[in-house]
């Protein structure tokens, strides 16, 4: 699924930068943050944020190498 | 008069609109926290600049195009009027909670009304939180940020995070603004790297880049180990290199050398220019050394650090104690090297990316200590990020164009040289005007910093010195926040209008307010 087809969200990342995983973890956010405001820190919260994290780094050392 | 500023009031409306939005917006925090005594409060506070703002775009037609001369007084003018309009929210909330006049549900608590509060029932006070919020500074008029409400918390985060980009980006991203004035508008308020051909998709992608870094930094500090509400607001004020801190102690509360180191990454994306996070973000990490101010970052960040971290070594500024660090025990002078190298790594960054996050005390570390930390918040970082200062891109201008004319002498009139510029090779024409402009700020930057030390010198009392002095002012006019405790709500008047007025000047680099302010006196007939 393209996350430009989202509504509201869609205006905000037509002007990211074109990069259909990094449009996702702009839309994860909100999702994540809310996650350990609402359940507090947990093992699940923790491990959640830390996956977003790790996975935006991993994709940003991944794209330098593919590109 | 009339004639001269009726091209900046439509503008101005749109600003003033876009604020209202903001402090509607902010209404959200107030019944979440249940503090719905502060609904009534910023109801007001976001109708006054929305009926402003409405009143202007109507009785005045946009002007065809902006020049430079109205691009900077509107930029000038913009920002003075947003931080008089910011000041409500602090003003109506502090007077709301002192006399308690709605019953039932809107009641407020007695808990709420602290000294901290009561200090914004002066209107000096707010308007100097509201322009210390939305230059990005961080000084602040609050004894404890804690004990505030968190609606105040919130609109102190909220003023830093949108004026870290800047009122007009956000004024341009959200209403696109008609015609060819949007360029000038952007140029005048202290940014000129286009991300794309228009400047409204340049502005939009400058949001799209920090709402991704803001979720990214949030969840890093709260993964470090800070609360949530904590998180949120120090992620904004982090990565928009403010300063506002929701504790007493700022970053230092925590004692938690952990959430340090992770604030320091935030601290400095928030300093590196919004073209190279695009670049970076499309897969070109090679930007983090071929852009020039990028690669600049790293031995200034590094050789300041190294440079602090050894005065306070030999200062013995810390002092051999036990301590145990992520489970590993440390004494001895183990520990007060730690403790050298925690708080000097810290602080420098926080300094030159013109943050203000504290950790520790800093009014008694030595006058070299205070004056390396000085120097690092009059240079600020790049310049198209959200730090303030004279900028890194001028630093290596002043630099690399002194070298190049010095070392013109020892060759011959005839030899062709150039001078190569973050890529660029400028020519004798454009070295010139590159060379003027840098020169022109630091000058200005250094006179203007010279009045404000010279007013607190003759304001403050002797328990001062004149490092604090240079240090604190140094602060405000590069939009920094560290304090070495000078700055307060028993500060002198004076001393509080000179720095409102340094911390103006010091976000739009100073050459807009003196034109809007030479454009004011001349429709008053001052000259005559």
């Amino acid at each position: 699924m393209n996350p430009k087809q989202l509504p509201v969200v869609g205006a905000v990342i037509q002007y990211g930068a074109d990069d259909r995983v990094l449009d996702w973890i702009l839309v994860l956010g909100p999702v994540v943050i809310t996650s350990f405001v609402v359940f507090g820190r947990n093992a699940v919260t923790t491990g959640i944020v830390a996956l977003y994290l790790l996975a935006f780094v991993a994709y940003l050392g991944y794209a330098e190498f593919v590109r | 008069m009339r004639r001269r500023l009726t091209p900046l009031a439509r503008d101005l409306g749109r600003i003033l609109m876009a604020l209202s939005g903001l402090m509607f917006a902010s209404i959200l925090v107030s019944l979440v926290w249940r503090e719905f005594y502060a609904v009534p409060a910023l109801l007001v506070s976001g109708l006054l600049p929305l009926l402003t703002g409405l009143g202007l775009t109507r009785r005045y037609d946009a002007p065809e195009g902006i020049d430079k001369l109205h691009g900077m007084m509107i930029a000038a003018s913009g920002w003075f009027l947003v931080a008089v309009f910011g000041t409500f929210p602090f003003l109506l909330v502090a007077w709301t909670v002192a006399l308690d006049p709605f019953p039932g549900a809107l009641a407020a608590p007695a808990a709420v009304d602290t000294p901290t509060l009561a200090a914004f029932r002066d209107p000096l006070n707010g308007f100097f939180e509201s322009m210390s919020g939305i230059t990005g500074t961080g000084l602040t008029m609050t004894d404890d940020e804690g004990a505030l409400p968190h609606t105040v918390q919130w609109w102190r985060t909220l003023i830093e995070y949108v004026g870290g980009v800047g009122v007009i980006v956000l004024t341009t991203a959200i209403l696109a603004r008609p015609g060819s004035g949007s360029l000038t508008l952007y140029e005048s308020e202290a940014r000129s790297e286009k991300i794309h051909p228009s400047i409204v998709s340049t502005v939009r992608t400058i949001w799209w880049i920090f709402i991704l870094f803001t979720f990214l930094s949030i969840s890093l500090l709260w993964l470090a180990g800070m609360p949530a509400w904590d998180a949120i607001n120090h992620g904004m004020t982090g990565l928009s290199t403010g300063g506002f801190s929701v504790t007493d102690a700022s970053i230092g509360e925590y004692g938690d050398p952990v959430i340090e180191f992770a604030m320091i990454p935030v601290m400095i994306l928030g300093s590196i220019a919004f073209p190279v996070h695009y670049l970076i973000l499309r897969g070109n990490l090679k930007n983090l050394y071929t852009d020039l101010q990028t690669r600049w970052i790293w031995p200034y960040y590094g050789l300041g650090s190294v440079a602090l971290v050894g005065l306070l070594v030999l200062d013995g500024t810390f002092q051999p104690t036990e301590m145990a660090v992520a489970g590993v025990a440390l004494a001895g002078t183990d520990a007060a090297t730690f403790q050298a190298v925690r708080y000097g790594l810290f602080q420098f960054v926080s300094a030159a990316t013109c943050t203000g996050f504290g950790t520790t005390g800093i009014g008694d570390w030595s006058v070299a200590s205070q004056l390396t930390m000085s120097f690092a918040m009059v240079v600020g970082a790049a310049a198209g990020s959200t730090v303030g200062g004279i900028k890194l891109i001028r630093l290596a201008t002043l630099t690399k164009g002194t070298v190049f004319r010095i070392q013109s002498v020892f060759y011959p009139d005839s030899a062709v040289r150039f001078l190569r510029l973050n890529g660029r090779r400028l020519s004798d024409d454009e070295l010139s005007h590159e060379l003027e402009e840098a020169a022109i700020i630091a000058f200005l930057w250094f006179v203007f910093l010279s009045v404000g030390l010279a007013v607190i010198l003759l304001s403050v009392g002797p328990s001062f010195t004149l490092e604090n002095a240079v240090f604190e002012i140094a602060s405000a006019q590069g939009n920094v926040g560290l304090s070495s405790g000078i700055t307060g709500p028993d500060m002198p008047t004076a001393v509080k209008v000179t720095f409102l007025f340094n911390m103006w000047i010091g976000r739009l680099e100073i050459i807009p307010v003196l034109v809007l302010l030479r454009g004011v006196f001349d429709g008053l007939n001052v000259y005559r």
